[in-house]
């Protein structure tokens, strides 16, 4: 130790210039340098792969009339996404999308927010109310939807039940476009809303308690404090949620597609007009079903370029909003 | 980085995860064949036995629901790797596949043109291509059709109960509409049957040509039989006479349990669904008889092997073995899928077959006679794509969403652009 010391202390005094640097300065300078690099490269050979070829090679697929199992039929050029632009079906798709998205990310975000506040009040049991709001998560999404299709039966499904109780006529839940959406953003939401609230949550915590204390002080209530500490403080989170909802809600499948007693036993479609068929699942009917891979490609790229239009709309917004508090 | 490579690595990426689950040769030496199966072809008892008397051969069944079975081979055909060594084709797709049937093994290069006269004639056709130089697929069982109903709801109507009876009692399907009249006037709070849409399938399955001609030419909009099978089976559901189910979903198996309709159309491998859905408390209730219309087929299906296996030879013997006729016959009486060889449904011992649980009703006589004077109906390549747009419209009708009328309009312009 007491001979290697001066030596290293040395080191920054003897250097003039870079190029006369001791070559284990050199190296580590180098290494200071790539090593980000080569750490984060991982990730973008991944990416590279399962992320950025199958999109190149998709937009390639779409510009073909390609058939699944027998693929290339021929280069078609831009045919399909002209197809694309005038099938109803597409844009009832579209709509069914974002009015899922909508229906399903406004109240659930809203009520992780409402969550969050009330977990950070330092209930009794904390842990296990933290641990509860993640269970829903936890539980695979193919269970989550086949127990909700039950409760939303038409003939023998608890809502039903509960609704008569009240005086309400039983509701096909399927076949009418309004209760159907309403039945599949339940389920989104349900599986969504403690996640986003444990988000919440967690950047709460890190927000200075004496800014709480000093607008108590103030005279300020618990709901000025909220929008105008809690809520701004919280931003960045909140945009994260945002934009991952944004992502996660307009890719909307699992949901929908086992919410259609069809999907499993015969070709679903996503209700008997279409009445919850996302573009994923639209996605699926013409690409794994009638087994137009080209069409296929094309309705993914749109929804790509959708969900890029909507991820960008939100974010601008949801930083308008959340700054002006 | 350049795209073979990218290519390559993602190559060897999707074959370190499939290893898992990759069929071929064993460590101890065995060829491993594997089965890609859907529902219950009843191959657990035979395979066994098959193993035991071929040391060399270890067999592996796959067994998901139809339509996944359908989706997922078309994809492991697509990439080149991942189907089973032999795979099932259903009657509804078996024309599609056929379409690409050089990714699968041409069985006649194995002999199977020999075995041609075990099958009745429409079926051996159903699974060869080229005017029977390619032998795509071989025969399991097929689909003939009869009617069950449920007898104790049919006495609280009034209407007959033993099945010669009720067998009379619809002689076509405008009488069997008519008995539905009835059942409904007497017992309105249960549904007379489940689903348009398997009365539907049912009538058009009865015709030799449905949504396309013999030459595969499409004609559902000039084909009166389609347009007469779908008013049949519409009116039904405008009448609310249909539970308005999904076929064979949980629903379904809900409203077995609960007795909530009283007939449904049952080719011979739905007698298992059936049973299995309304549970051991309805066991004596059930009855099968003639349908209306007289003979049809709605299933079975074929053993085909994919090109792509490692052994095609192994593979074909098996399949053979498992379509024998002994084999069919045993598979009857545990299962109740009717064999597709004349000789076997014709086999004293299947003809005296009954089913207790469907109060002893003689299936083997009942499904050998319907079999016998069946039409088999032409499925055109396209057929799978056009077929699930009329159903779906028969759905709109009975949710009320829709008439006939708009329903037939809406299905036809889908299934033109379906079979374009």
């Amino acid at each position: 130790m007491t001979v290697t010391r001066p030596e290293t202390e040395a080191a920054p005094a003897v250097s003039v210039s870079p190029s006369k640097e001791p070559k284990r300065f050199r190296l580590s300078n180098w290494d200071a340098k790539y090593t980000p690099y080569l750490i984060i490269a991982p990730f973008f050979v991944v990416f590279g792969i399962f992320g950025l070829y199958p999109l190149i090679y998709t937009a390639w697929v779409s510009l073909h009339d390609w058939q699944l199992i027998d693929g290339d039929q021929g280069f078609i050029g831009l045919d399909n996404y002209v197809k694309l632009f005038g099938d109803a079906n597409f844009w009832n798709a579209l709509f069914n999308t974002l009015s899922l998205f909508v229906l399903s990310t406004v109240p659930q975000l809203l009520a992780a927010l409402g969550l969050a506040a009330l977990l950070d009040r330092g209930l009794r049991g904390s842990a296990f109310w933290r641990a509860g709001v993640l269970l829903p998560n936890v539980i695979s999404v193919a269970a989550v939807a086949l127990v909700f299709a039950q409760f939303f039966g038409r003939d023998f499904g608890i809502v039903n039940f509960l609704l008569g109780f009240v005086g309400i006529d039983p509701i096909d839940w399927r076949a009418e476009t309004w209760a159907s959406h309403l039945a599949v953003s339940t389920m989104v939401m349900w599986r969504w809303t403690g996640y986003n609230a444990l988000l919440y949550l967690a950047a709460m915590q890190s927000v200075p308690k004496d800014m709480y204390e000093s607008a108590t002080l103030d005279g300020a209530g618990r709901w000025r404090m909220f929008w105008s500490i809690t809520v701004p403080s919280i931003r960045p989170t909140i945009l994260f949620t945002v934009v991952t909802s944004t992502i996660g809600g307009l890719q909307l499948f699992a949901e929908p597609a086992l919410f259609d007693p069809a999907f499993a036993t015969s070709n679903s479609t996503g209700g008997s007009d279409r009445q919850f068929q996302t573009l994923v699942l639209y996605m699926y009917e013409k690409g794994f079903r009638l087994f137009d891979a080209g069409y296929a490609a094309t309705v993914a790229w749109m929804l790509f370029l959708v969900v890029l239009v909507v991820a960008v709309i939100n974010f601008t917004l949801t930083r308008r909003i959340a700054g002006k508090g | 980085m350049s795209r073979r490579l990218v290519g390559s690595a993602a190559a060897t990426l999707a074959m370190v995860m499939v290893a898992g689950c990759g069929g071929g040769s064993q460590a101890d030496g065995k060829i491993e064949l594997s089965l890609g199966l859907f529902s219950d072809f009843g191959y657990d008892k035979l395979i066994e036995e098959y193993q035991a008397s071929h040391s060399n051969i270890k067999i592996e069944q796959r067994k998901v629901k139809m339509e996944q079975h359908n989706t997922q081979l078309a994809t492991q055909l697509a990439g080149g790797r991942g189907a089973a060594d032999i795979v099932a084709l259903e009657e509804g797709v078996v024309s599609q596949f056929r379409a690409s049937k050089d990714k699968f093994v041409n069985l006649a290069e194995y002999g199977a043109k020999d075995l041609k006269d075990q099958w009745a004639g429409w079926k051996w056709n159903q699974g060869t291509a080229d005017g029977g130089e390619f032998v795509l697929g071989l025969g399991t069982d097929m689909g003939s059709l009869g009617l069950c109903y449920r007898a104790d709801l049919f006495a609280a109507a009034g209407l007959p109960t033993d099945r010669a009876e009720v067998a009379k009692l619809w002689p076509t399907w405008a009488d069997y509409a008519k008995a539905a009249d009835t059942f409904t006037a007497k017992t309105p709070n249960v549904k007379f049957v489940d689903t348009a849409r398997n009365v539907y399938k049912a009538i058009l399955d009865q015709t030799e040509e449905g949504y396309f001609a013999k030459d595969d030419s499409y004609i559902a909009e000039k084909n009166d039989k389609v347009k007469t099978a779908f008013d049949q089976a519409a009116a039904l559901g405008t009448k609310q006479q249909t539970g308005a189910l999904e076929p064979f979903s949980q629903d379904w198996n809900v409203a077995l349990k609960q007795g909530s309709f009283a007939t449904t159309t049952c080719p011979a491998w739905a007698l298992a669904l059936i049973k299995a859905g309304a549970g051991d408390a309805a066991a004596g209730k059930w009855d099968v008889t003639t349908a209306p219309g007289g003979g049809g087929n709605w299933g079975g299906s074929f053993l085909a092997v994919p090109k792509q296996g490692k052994h095609p030879k192994e593979a074909y013997e098996l399949a053979k073995w498992l379509t024998a006729p002994e084999q069919q016959k045993r598979i009857f009486k545990e299962t109740g899928n009717l064999p597709s060889q004349p000789k076997v449904y014709q086999d004293a011992e299947v003809q005296a077959t009954v089913n207790e649980y469907f109060n002893k009703a003689p299936v083997g006589q009942i499904f050998a006679t319907s079999a016998e004077s069946l039409k088999p109906t032409y499925r055109g390549t396209k057929d799978s794509k056009v077929g699930p747009v009329f159903g779906t419209a028969l759905t709109r009708v009975e949710q009320g969403k829709q008439s006939a009328a708009e329903a037939w309009t809406q299905a036809l312009k889908e299934a033109t652009d379906a079979a374009k």
